[in-house]
């Protein structure tokens, strides 16, 4: 039964360093949400809590309106996927699977017909017999994601579940995952450091940096209006370029662009944020001059300097121009420009 | 090529050392248990008569069951005694590196001296375990003079030189990934599911290795406490183990022939120990696997 998930004011500190910083986030019953950030950012720190196997300094956890907050792991009625996977080297795919219900006395019968079922949903009924290690990255990962639920937990905590994958499987068993969310509507914390993967498989998004919630949203609207500087830049990629601005008579001055102010940003020093794919090659433009062409397929990533300003602009098929040559830019979307208070790093528009 | 002639030279050392020091003695003593030979007299040859002799051979028949007896009891308890203390003394806390040093501090105490101090512990009127278990209103084991309570104070002399097997037991149990232990506690395995599911499979090649080693070493580990702690009695022959048999037989009684063809068969046996130990194994660990 999926149950819902909340994090109320929690912290958790390793001796002088503290990995969770007040971390208040609710996840809806049936909701899958990514938790996203860097390395060390306090995303596993918070999964491990939500889990019970780290202590919380401070702080409630509740999972289905209990507070489970000293609870041991097994009462909390949890599963987890490790990143490694964490399969039993020893036991087949079925003893792994069915490892928890052994563990918790079910009888032998109907272990069977769970294990079963479990693997049928996941696609891994032919690999049963087979040992970890005569499984490839992919069936192991099956594996691991039936047994965490053959239990049919509450919660389903997966902490990079895909990163150990190359990137095609990476991408097959993204939308798998996906699928299978929508299908058993359990409620899902997946933690990730890849911005990509937070964003096609979320539900909604949450950002995490130095233990300190930083936006939680859908997807859409965290690439959209991210809340500061360090979600704009986290999430996409190439990054968001960030030019600091200055006031000229009213306008703001960023690199070789100038915008009109907007309102509510007056009298305080801010920063401009551009994506790179709202920067566009034009005819009459400001002159940048191209140091890196960066080819991927479709497009391309143009490594510009602006007058002193670097730039990255994403551009199509069309435009492949030499590096060392000079090209005019513009913005190419008119309301695309996020603007930063410079000092907090907080979004004004 | 080249590389082959550095590996070559690399192993030289090695290679030299086990012939010149373990095959070659090895090869002479599986010759000389075909004779008859005293150091002063020429070899002479008798065929198989030697083991004929050893068959009849009251001293010799006491000196392997003895050793076989030992070996029962000294082995299981060294091996859960150094699986246990690794189990205990693997997580980190408070002074744990005191407590392993302590656990491997006896096998580095040099046989004679362990002896000796064991012969001072044993002595029935002033030594510190007869002493305490008086104090405690136990009966007091005549350690040095009976010759079942002789046979066990062998035994517990022994049994703390497990140093090597914790120390190799602690290794395997360290290296089995946290991750394991974590996702056995979310999925609510109790400790001793968690032991018999998890632990002692995952740790069982490398017990299995001890076992053997053990069984091995243990057929020689009872010479220094028998030969100076009781001397191979209490009489006649309590504490009479095949290596002080075949050390009596070769250096006292100048039987180097005699003395060879009980080692022969001693070799021959550990062997066979090792053999229906691994099988007894192999059938184990297919149940485990069910």
């Amino acid at each position: 039964m999926a149950a819902a998930l909340e994090f109320q004011g929690v912290h958790k500190r390793f001796g002088e360093v503290a990995a969770l910083r007040g971390l208040d986030l609710a996840v809806g019953a049936g909701e899958l949400l990514v938790l996203v950030g860097p390395s060390g950012c306090g995303k596993t720190t918070a999964l491990r809590t939500a889990a019970g196997l780290e202590e919380v300094s401070e702080g409630t956890i509740r999972i289905g309106g209990r507070d489970v907050t000293r609870l041991l792991p097994a009462a909390r009625n949890v599963a987890m996927v490790f990143q490694n996977y964490a399969l039993f080297p020893h036991l087949s795919a079925a003893e792994n699977i069915g490892f928890g219900l052994r563990a918790r006395k079910v009888a032998r019968a109907e272990a069977r017909e769970r294990i079963l079922s479990a693997a049928r949903v996941v696609g891994c009924e032919a690999l049963l017999e087979r040992k970890p290690h005569e499984l490839s990255g992919g069936e192991r990962q099956r594996v691991a994601l039936a047994r965490a639920l053959v239990r049919e937990p509450d919660v389903f905590l997966l902490d990079e579940p895909l990163s150990n994958l190359d990137a095609q499987l990476r991408v097959e068993m993204r939308a798998e995952l996906r699928r299978l969310h929508n299908r058993l509507g359990a409620t899902m914390v997946y933690v990730t450091h890849d911005q990509v993967e937070a964003l096609t498989m979320g539900d909604r998004v949450a950002v995490l940096s130095q233990g300190v919630l930083q936006q939680v949203d859908v997807p859409d609207a965290v690439y959209r209006r991210p809340a500061n500087r360090f979600v704009a830049t986290f999430v996409g990629s190439p990054a968001m370029n960030i030019l600091s601005a200055r006031d000229e008579g009213g306008r703001l001055r960023a690199g070789p662009f100038v915008f009109d102010r907007p309102p509510g940003t007056d009298g305080r020093p801010v920063e401009v944020g551009i994506r790179p794919e709202h920067l566009a090659l034009v005819a009459d433009g400001a002159p940048a001059q191209v140091e890196v062409v960066e080819v991927a397929g479709n497009e391309a990533f143009l490594h510009l300097d602006a007058g002193g300003t670097r730039l990255v602009a994403r551009v199509g098929p069309e435009h492949r121009p030499a590096a060392g040559s000079t090209v005019a830019l513009a913005v190419a979307v008119p309301g695309s420009v996020h603007i930063f208070d410079a000092e907090t790093g907080e979004a004004l528009t | 090529m080249r590389s082959e002639r550095g590996l070559a030279l690399l192993l030289f050392p090695y290679v030299a050392g086990l012939v010149v020091l373990v095959a070659l003695p090895a090869a002479i003593t599986f010759g000389l248990a075909l004779f008859k030979y005293d150091l002063v007299s020429s070899p002479e040859f008798l065929g198989l008569d030697n083991f004929r002799e050893l068959a009849d051979d009251e001293v010799f028949r006491i000196a392997l069951r003895n050793s076989l007896m030992f070996i029962a009891f000294a082995v299981p308890i060294r091996l859960v005694g150094a699986l246990s203390l690794a189990l205990l003394l693997h997580r980190r806390m408070r002074g744990v590196g005191a407590y392993r040093a302590g656990v491997y501090l006896p096998t580095i105490v040099p046989d004679v001296a362990y002896a000796l101090l064991w012969l001072w512990l044993f002595n029935p009127l002033y030594g510190p375990i007869n002493l305490t278990l008086d104090a405690l209103g136990f009966p007091s084991p005549e350690w040095l003079t009976d010759g079942r309570d002789a046979q066990w104070a062998i035994i517990t002399m022994t049994v703390f030189l497990l140093g090597e097997g914790f120390l190799v037991a602690l290794a395997v149990r360290q290296s089995i990934p946290g991750e394991l232990y974590e996702l056995a506690a979310v999925e609510a395995a109790s400790p001793l599911y968690v032991l018999r599911r998890l632990t002692l499979p995952l740790m069982a090649p490398a017990m299995l290795l001890l076992l053997f080693r053990d069984t091995i070493f243990s057929f020689q580990l009872n010479f220094v406490p028998a030969l100076l702690v009781t001397e191979g009695g209490p009489p006649p022959y309590e504490t009479t183990y095949l290596p002080l048999f075949v050390y009596r037989t070769g250096f006292e009684y100048l039987r180097y022939g005699y003395a060879a063809a009980a080692t022969v068969v001693m070799f021959l046996i550990t062997a066979l120990i090792v053999v229906i130990q691994w099988r007894i194994i192999v059938r184990w660990r297919k149940g485990l696997a069910v």
